[in-house]
């Protein structure tokens, strides 16, 4: 490999979980420079997201868009990443300004690439500048060197995928071996030519015997890499992942790492089973609860969805009695896989793949396109994977443009064949245009928000209707807030779970809040109160888990049986228990929950500050599509009538019900509009925020947050 | 008189079916509907704590009396992917 620059360095030791460095890359200038950090930057912002948030909070301005020089993409584990020990340890955060929100966002992603990081002696990685020419950095901890290289050019096929370029590149580095002391973070073509390029995390699994990869896969992460002229970051570390984090107490984090194992082992087989079926288990529940996305989140269940249910991909794709963990030592191990899927699509037809997936999110996504056939999510994961493209993006853009053709905003000319719910042939047809920026891929690949505006102009011209009429009209169905595609949940019939989409900082990405469940089936938040209280609590503690390096399922998704004699067992707080003492036998700390809670809200403050500054910070920015509220057009009303009828009865604020279908239907809306405001003043109060959702200075100042930059945003 | 109690998930891969019906007297409860799963497939090794349970489709108690038809699932605790 061609060398462009390279420096010697020695790898700082882990201690406590931290190694106290952060690499910093300058593309443009070709500079790598190691920087400490100075002894508090730790404990005022915990790691991951929070060291995210706080350079590019520093590093830069409103002006920044995704692919200005001054825009950082940080990679950054957390204190208590990489501990074989306790379960779900190999998570890093992407962070840096998106192309598709302009402001922050942090994408979760698993594997070794965390790990490894923190083992070759950084707590973060800060990627500056553009490069003219493509290049790859490698950060070799063995060898004691970084270095910034021409990407090596390989077939032209190699070269294009996200996959198969990193894959080749891990062997290169290693003298023509795979090896779990080596990881890469790669971006594939995709991600040159649609706004939702992902950053895929690439990891050898022994088991497998394979590379395997995890995505961080919201809000365009990998677009801003390839804009940057950066194609992959490798590396290696051989030091011993078993107490890498040199904790203060190894006892303690051995005794607390036995304890949660103990729970997953317990209790997740008589749940979810995660460990066996992976997330698809969650449509068959999703569709029985009207919250599964179909045809652009029109109806939240279909009689076909049984097609796309878990046991399908058990039973016919997944690899059976492969422990499939994406990180060691974690025994939830919910990363399932599949080998030799023949792809009958798209330039690849007849090759045989490997496939990591799917997730539920990829199935959700298929559905929202109205496509049902899990052959297609197979193939559907894969290609998105090899382009290096959002599953949901992809998804729920092309569903969105689905619509907008069935229901006359578009024709046949604008996109060039029909483009119908369910069509599989134009779908994958759609992907491919996508991946390689052509035709109508070109539009798509923008997102909805972008989109939106182009589809009215199109249809304003066509009609010649005003423009801002399309719009209006289009905002209804258009699945985006903030510029981010909504996550795979219909929100229409939890109130709770519309907060946890529009008031999430980086938009409608559900590791804020998941409150659905609770909220609509389990109806533990029956007042505004309730709901606004829910809106507070769960984004401080979901979001913690991406500062400090940890997977959130084992919380999530494996009740404690301990949970069910608290006052609060959706809290789950026994579970919490023990990560609060992993904490503090790593880092020696003594926190308790409550400590726990105000980092993160610090964490939440200063991205609240980002968003400001980005103009994506005020109650204008929370607000929703109607569809995410409510059935938008008739025959989604009409698909429920009976049910939202009588909803209308219980909840109408004692109007009479009117007596036309029609009639009721437009009652239903204005009343679900008004739910929603109610609940942003609720929840504002709750957060300390003024009405129109901005921090209150003494909000700021209470997390000593109150900079300069702060004052003047503020004023 | 009868009920039907729905399987879901992993549950209806463990018992081999997706639905069992359940002859009731006037003074059934939901926890009856319990007892006959826990005795009928005790391989699904279905605890009071781990569950919710939904009559219908709404939420319900141990000790919610049950009516001809009604169709009752043993939820898991979900809190999204």
């Amino acid at each position: 490999m061609e060398i462009l620059k390279q420096i010697k360095y020695k790898p700082a030791r882990v201690a406590g979980g931290y190694t106290d460095r952060i690499l910093r890359i300058d593309l443009t200038g070709r500079e790598i420079n190691v920087e400490k950090l100075p002894s508090d930057f730790k404990a005022k912002y915990t790691g991951g997201r929070g060291y995210a948030l706080k350079l590019i909070w520093d590093g830069t301005t409103g002006e920044t868009r995704y692919q200005s020089p001054e825009n950082i993409l940080v990679m950054a584990s957390g204190p208590l990443g990489n501990e074989p020990g306790f379960p779900g340890t190999g998570k890093f955060i992407v962070g840096t300004i998106s192309p598709l929100t302009d402001t922050f966002i942090d994408s979760n992603v698993g594997g070794h690439f965390g790990p490894l990081l923190k083992l070759a002696g950084f707590d973060a990685l800060a990627v500056t500048g553009l490069s003219k020419e493509e290049v790859v950095i490698v950060i070799d901890g063995d060898a004691g060197t970084i270095a910034i290289t021409a990407a090596p050019k390989y077939d032209k096929e190699t070269n294009g995928g996200a996959l198969s370029y990193g894959q080749r590149l891990l062997k290169e580095v290693n003298d023509g071996q795979f090896s779990d002391c080596l990881a890469a973070a790669s971006a594939g073509r995709g991600a040159l030519h649609a706004r939702y390029g992902v950053i895929h995390s690439l990891y050898y699994d022994k088991r497998r015997g394979r590379v395997r990869a995890k995505q961080a896969g919201r809000g365009g992460t990998g677009t801003v890499m390839r804009a940057k002229g950066l194609k992959n970051i490798v590396v290696r570390s051989s030091r011993a992942k078993a107490n890498g984090n040199n904790p203060v107490d190894k006892k303690g984090v051995r005794a607390a790492g036995r304890e949660m194992k103990r729970v997953i082992a317990r209790a997740d087989p008589t749940q979810l089973h995660l460990s066996a079926w992976g997330t698809t288990i969650l449509s068959e529940y999703m569709d029985k609860f009207h919250i599964f996305p179909v045809n652009n989140y029109q109806y939240g269940q279909s009689p076909d969805s049984v097609k796309l249910f878990a046991h399908v991909f058990l039973d016919n794709y997944f690899s059976r009695r492969v422990p499939d963990g994406c990180y060691y030592g974690c025994n939830l191990a919910c990363a399932k896989g599949a080998e030799n899927v023949e792809l009958t699509r798209g330039p690849g037809a007849g090759r045989r793949v490997s496939v990591d997936g799917p997730e539920y999110e990829t199935v959700g996504a298929v559905a929202c396109m109205g496509i049902f056939d899990p052959h297609y999510v197979m193939e559907y994961n894969w290609y998105c994977d090899e382009y290096g493209l959002d599953v949901i993006s992809t998804g729920v853009t092309t569903a969105f443009f689905m619509e907008c053709f069935e229901r006359g905003y578009l024709t046949v000319d604008d996109i060039g064949y029909q483009l119908k719910f369910g069509d599989i042939t134009a779908a994958d047809r759609l992907l491919h245009e996508i991946a390689a920026g052509k035709g109508f891929g070109k539009i798509v690949g923008q997102g909805v928000a972008r989109g939106k505006k182009w589809v009215a102009q199109k249809y304003a011209a066509r009609n010649k209707t005003p423009k801002d009429e399309a719009l209006a009209e289009l905002n209804k169905f258009g699945m985006e807030v903030k510029g981010l595609e909504f996550s795979m949940y219909v929100t229409k019939e939890s109130l709770a779970q519309q907060g946890g989409y529009g008031f999430a900082l980086k938009g409608p990405q559900h590791d804020e809040a998941w409150l659905i469940f609770i909220d609509q089936v389990y109806q533990e938040l029956p007042t505004l109160e309730d709901k606004a209280a829910a809106l507070k609590w769960f984004p401080l503690i979901r979001t913690w888990f991406n500062a400090t390096g940890l997977c959130k399922l084992h919380w999530i998704d494996v009740r404690n049986p301990e949970a069910a004699a608290t006052d609060e067992p959706s809290k789950n707080l026994p579970t919490l228990a023990h990560y609060v003492d992993y904490l503090n036998a790593t880092t020696g700390s003594h926190k308790s929950l409550l400590d726990i809670l105000d980092d993160s809200e610090r964490l939440y403050i200063l991205q609240k500050l980002i968003n400001l500054r980005q103009g994506k910070g005020t109650r204008a920015s929370d607000q929703l599509p109607l569809r995410a509220m409510a059935p938008v057009f008739f025959n989604e009303y009409q698909s429920r009538a009976d049910y939202y009828d009588r909803w209308l009865g219980q909840n109408g604020g004692g109007r009479k019900l009117p007596a036309s279908p029609g009639q009721r239907h437009k009652l239903l809306i204005e009343r679900r509009i008004e739910e929603y405001q109610q609940l942003c003043d609720a929840v504002y109060q709750q957060k300390g925020f003024t009405p129109e959702g901005i921090p209150k200075r003494e909000t700021v100042a209470r997390f000593g947050l109150l900079d300069e930059k702060a004052r003047r945003l503020l004023e | 008189m009868k009920v039907t109690i729905e399987f879901l998930g992993t549950q209806h891969a463990v018992v081999g079916a997706d639905r069992v019906e359940m002859p009731i007297t006037g003074k059934a409860t939901v926890n009856d509907a319990l007892d006959y799963v826990q005795s009928k497939y005790p391989q699904l090794k279905l605890a009071e704590w781990m569950v919710i349970v939904v009559v219908n489709q709404h939420i319900a108690s141990l000790d919610q009396v049950l009516k001809a038809d009604d169709v009752i699932s043993f939820l898991p605790f979900l809190s999204g992917g």
